[in-house]
């Protein structure tokens, strides 16, 4: 059954990718004339943002390799590695080019922070799938976030526990790190304003291997759901270890526990009763644009996609539609990017006058016997509480045509 | 821009230095040339981490400490910065000094407990400050911006005029590293220079030899944070954001490999270990996934290649360069003499009272007294364990004694530090001398001498005991019994009114046993008082006044040498049991 559909996808996408070609090679002879254009991708693929930084890298190429000969774009990955010089370094590398029109850039909260003055200054737009608040805002031209930001991102993630949920005793484990206390921040506030108390509030440091400690103090405090925004090595270490104590609370995980890879740790017994926010899950949806998105990443990477993937690659879907509009230069692309609307694969792109391009966060669940969640709630749709009978493969195909704020197939292509 | 306490000979190091300078100038200068804003972003980097590697070869490399703060002081350097630019808006007038002065006051606090400890519990201290500064980072939200760091520092400018990125800042960091090498060159030189090669050598030794080696480690260990200072804040003003990672452990060990591959100990090595580890990744990028493991076997390479580091590379080619001119048989002009330093003050008798000292359950020193009167010549006996070296070490400071008191003359040595003690004129050798390898002869007896006294005395010191002819010799290519008079020679630089001499016979053979015994009667005319401690009793018998006899820490003979050997407290101590 899940054979069939992935082949029939692929079929699609490929029929979709050909007839795209053909309309744009007879239709876009002044973009084929043109000279080529330069997309580099500055992703972190060593350190502890690399599992992240090689899905964005996927992401990208995967939207870059799959773009027609007609756009003229060459594209080039750099390691940023995860500290701010070796983003900066790498940025000054390409940057200064005269055909550069639009840089896929880490999703490292502090990496972008580094490169946002460079790009400002070169007038170059980058993309990216950081969710750290601070990367966007009113100054700030030449960041396009193809993510949704902390603020976004951590609201839906409490009004899912409280409103929808019914939770009123959270216990809140956050990381020492950017992202950790970026979301810790705006969880708390989140959680202040819906009436929610917080019985424990927790800070780790992602080398923390035994959460016996932090399992214990948190359930001193008596919580009804474990609310973990964690990076994925801590978030699978504290489920696993939550479980294995006998603690069967409800966890609502942040973005990382969406990743296949951060699944892949655990049990599927062991994710029973787990939540998580993120901005789409690939694996989880089976409508046609999506499994053939999804097969084309696995038979190119041999791995499974997840949102960083999945928002780096409608982001840069976003900038390839621009480019075959005849934006040429990265100014043009950029204005392209401000003030354009673009259909994705995970949901509809368009910024908030600060380069906020994503506004959507969906709630996926686990049913404790398979790796691959379901979708259960969107930011912004009714909310409705995960039906713990529901079927192992619960994502139907009519799901995606119920939705009007995506693509049914990779666009323009 | 010399290489203290390197193998390389003198020639070589000389050579070194148009060397390296050559390859500095000719890269900097030709990459602002023609460079892209690529390369000079990358050269500007590449100065900035030489700045914070000429900081840290102060302290490792000079003065032989394992200090893992240097990556905490870059780090604070570049957070006041960012604080003074982002909140106050203040530019590089300002937050270069300050960059300076925050991490050096940081560090004169934590330099007295820590710059008194010894090698590897120096590292562990200086990693706590690390951990402690990188947990300030962290937690301390409002300050420092958390794990998120603080954006928006403003770009290099001094009284309101921007230095604008590319050319202009590239070349006002590497001004800037000149800077810092002239600095650097300047702590390191002359006599100085000498001191914390043998401070490196051996610490130990050093005290002895009358040099605080606190007060040059402290100076070291300052002056390293405010170089590490320095370029945090220009990083902060090249990169506009510092976060975490600037204090992080992983800017530390950047730090240590630049000097270790660059050549520890020497300037040049850390400009050239900065340049290349910086540039390095940049050349590997093309290799995509294998940059990593060709960065790795490149430094392995580096390492096993060249222990020396890159500028003993050079230094030793320099050598074979400077030495393939010179004819054969040529030696480098030797320093003319001068007379041997007086004695400091007027001989005075070395008096030892009730001295005792434990070690766990054992009684290395108990109950013993003795005195040594000026110009004579006692030799120490007894079998190992005796307490012969503790009593050595009780009188010279080494050792802290539990009960008892040692005088010299009027003046109370007992609770003073070493170097305080040698100042009074007491000199001690070891039974491994803790010469410094790298420096010749006459170097490691310039490094005993008074402060004042010409450099050319030491050649009189060694011509003194026989030694001129070695002088240019680097120590680590002396025979044992050149080794020992060169001791002797260092020792007699300290103009001493005592001399304590732990087993000095020790390797030598009989020729080299009477040229020391010689020397040590002609000390004695000189009316020094000098202690002999030796297992050789027909070597003592000759040249002692009397001998005394310790045995598990008590003296059980003291009297004439030609008597020693018939006691039979003395036997029994040798014997283990009554005659």
């Amino acid at each position: 059954m899940r054979q069939s559909v992935r082949s029939a996808g692929v079929r699609r996408f490929a029929a979709v990718c050909l007839a795209s070609a053909v309309v744009l090679v007879s239709a876009a002879p002044a973009a084929a004339a043109s000279a080529p254009v330069y997309v580099p991708v500055l992703v972190p693929l060593t350190g502890f943002l690399s599992l992240e930084g090689t899905s964005q890298r996927n992401g990208a190429m995967l939207a870059l390799g799959l773009a027609p000969t007609e756009a003229g774009v060459h594209a080039e990955v750099f390691d940023t590695g995860t500290s701010p010089e070796g983003a900066v370094t790498a940025l000054e590398r390409v940057i200064g080019r005269d055909d550069v029109v639009a840089i896929a850039a880490s999703m490292l909260g502090t990496q972008m922070l580094a490169m946002r003055p460079l790009a400002e200054a070169y007038r170059v737009p980058l993309i990216t799938v950081s969710g750290t608040a601070s990367v966007t805002g009113p100054d700030t031209r030449y960041v396009f976030r193809f993510f949704p930001a902390d603020p976004v991102a951590k609201r839906a993630h409490a009004r899912y526990v409280v409103e929808t949920r019914g939770f009123r005793r959270p216990a809140l484990i956050t990381q020492t790190t950017a992202y950790g206390q970026s979301g810790r921040a705006h969880l708390l506030e989140a959680f202040r304003s819906l009436g929610a108390e917080v019985v424990a509030d927790e800070v780790i440091d992602p080398t923390v291997r035994d959460m016996l400690p932090v399992l214990t103090r948190v359930a001193a405090g008596g919580p009804d759901v474990l609310v973990l925004h964690l990076h994925a090595g801590s978030t699978a270490l504290v489920i696993r270890q939550a479980r294995a104590i006998g603690r069967t609370w409800p966890i609502v995980a942040g973005s990382a526990m969406h990743q296949p890879s951060t699944a892949a740790l655990l049990a599927p017994e062991e994710l029973a009763g787990v939540c998580a926010e993120t901005a789409s899950s690939p694996i989880s949806e089976d409508r046609p644009g999506m499994a053939a998105f999804v097969a084309e990443y696995r038979a190119r990477f041999d791995s499974e996609p997840d949102a960083f993937a999945l928002g780096q690659y409608d982001g840069m879907n976003m900038v390839l539609d621009a480019i075959l509009g005849g934006a040429r230069t990265a100014e043009a692309v950029r204005a392209a990017l401000a003030e354009g609307t673009h259909r994705g694969l995970a949901m509809t792109y368009r910024s908030d006058g600060t380069g906020n391009m994503a506004h959507t966060v969906a709630i996926i669940c686990y049913d404790g016997t398979s790796r691959r969640p379901r979708v259960v709630a969107r930011a912004g749709d009714p909310v409705a509480p995960p039906d713990p009978t529901g079927p192992a493969e619960p994502v139907a195909p009519t799901e995606a045509a119920e939705r009007t704020d995506v693509a049914d197939a990779p666009p323009g292509r | 821009m010399r290489g203290f306490g390197g193998s390389a000979p003198d020639d070589g190091r000389k050579a070194a230095l148009p060397i390296t300078v050559g390859i500095v100038v000719w890269l900097v200068s030709g990459l602002v040339a023609t460079g892209t804003p690529y390369d000079l972003r990358v050269l500007t980097v590449a100065g900035i981490y030489a700045l914070g590697a000429l900081g840290y070869q102060l302290i490792f490399g000079f003065a032989g400490a394992l200090s893992l703060a240097q990556g905490s002081f870059f780090g604070l350097g570049a957070y006041v910065t960012a604080i003074l630019g982002t909140r106050y808006g203040l530019d590089g007038a300002a937050t270069l000094p300050l960059a300076m002065l925050v991490p050096t006051a940081l560090a004169l606090v934590v330099s007295l407990p820590v710059m008194r400890l010894q090698s590897h519990y120096v590292a562990l201290a200086t990693l706590g400050i690390g951990q402690v500064v990188s947990l300030v980072a962290i937690h301390w939200i409002s300050v420092t911006g958390g794990s998120n760091g603080l954006a928006g520092v403003p770009g290099f400018a001094v009284f309101g005029f921007a230095v604008p990125r590319g050319v202009p800042l590239c070349l006002v960091v590497w001004a800037l590293v000149g800077l810092g090498v002239l600095g650097a060159a300047w702590l390191g030189r002359g006599r100085r220079g000498l001191v914390l090669a043998q401070m490196r050598a051996d610490p130990v030794v050093a005290r002895s030899l009358g040099i605080d080696t606190t007060r040059l480690g402290v100076g070291l260990f300052l002056a390293s944070a405010a170089y590490g200072g320095a370029a945090g804040a220009l990083m902060a003003h090249t990169q506009h954001v510092v976060s975490p990672a600037a204090v992080g452990f992983g800017m530390m060990v950047s730090f240590l490999t630049m000097c270790v591959v660059g050549g520890r100990g020497r300037i040049a090595g850390a400009v050239l270990g900065a340049v290349l580890l910086v540039h390095l990744p940049e050349w590997l990028r093309g290799f995509a996934e294998a940059e990593r493991l060709l960065y790795g076997l490149g430094l392995l390479a580096a390492i096993v290649l060249a222990p020396e580091g890159l500028v003993g590379l050079i230094e030793a080619a320099g050598a074979r360069l400077v030495g393939g001119r010179r004819a054969p048989g040529e030696r480098a002009r030797p320093a003319p003499a001068a007379p041997l330093p007086a004695a400091a003050a007027a001989p005075a008798p070395l008096v030892v009272e009730r001295l005792s000292r434990r070690y766990g359950g054992i009684r290395a020193v108990d109950d013993l007294s003795l005195t040594i009167a000026p110009g004579s010549l006692v030799g120490v006996i007894g079998p190992n364990g005796s307490g012969k070296t503790t009593l050595v070490n009780l009188i010279t400071g080494l050792a802290e004694p539990d009960a008892g008191v040692v005088r010299l003359g009027d003046r109370r040595l007992s609770g003073r530090a070493p170097e305080r003690i040698a100042r009074l004129g007491v000199a001690r050798s070891f039974q491994a001398g803790g010469l410094p390898g790298g420096l010749t002869a006459a170097e490691a007896v310039v490094v005993a001498l008074a402060s004042g006294t010409p450099a050319r005395v030491a050649r009189a010191c060694l011509d003194r005991v026989g030694a001129g002819e070695v002088a240019e010799v680097p120590c680590a290519a002396l025979p044992a019994g050149a080794r020992r008079r060169v001791e002797l020679a260092r020792l007699l630089a300290r103009a001493p009114r005592v001399l304590l001499l732990d087993e000095p016979a020790a390797g030598l053979d009989a020729d080299e046993r009477a040229r020391l015994a010689e020397l040590l009667v002609a000390e004695r005319r000189q009316g020094r008082s000098l202690v002999v401690v030796e297992h050789d009793v027909p070597f003592l018998a000759a040249i002692a006044d009397r001998v005394i006899c310790l045995d598990r820490g008590r003296l059980v003979f003291d009297g004439p040498a030609a008597a020693v050997a018939a006691d039979p407290a003395v036997r029994a101590a040798y014997l283990g049991c009554a005659p």
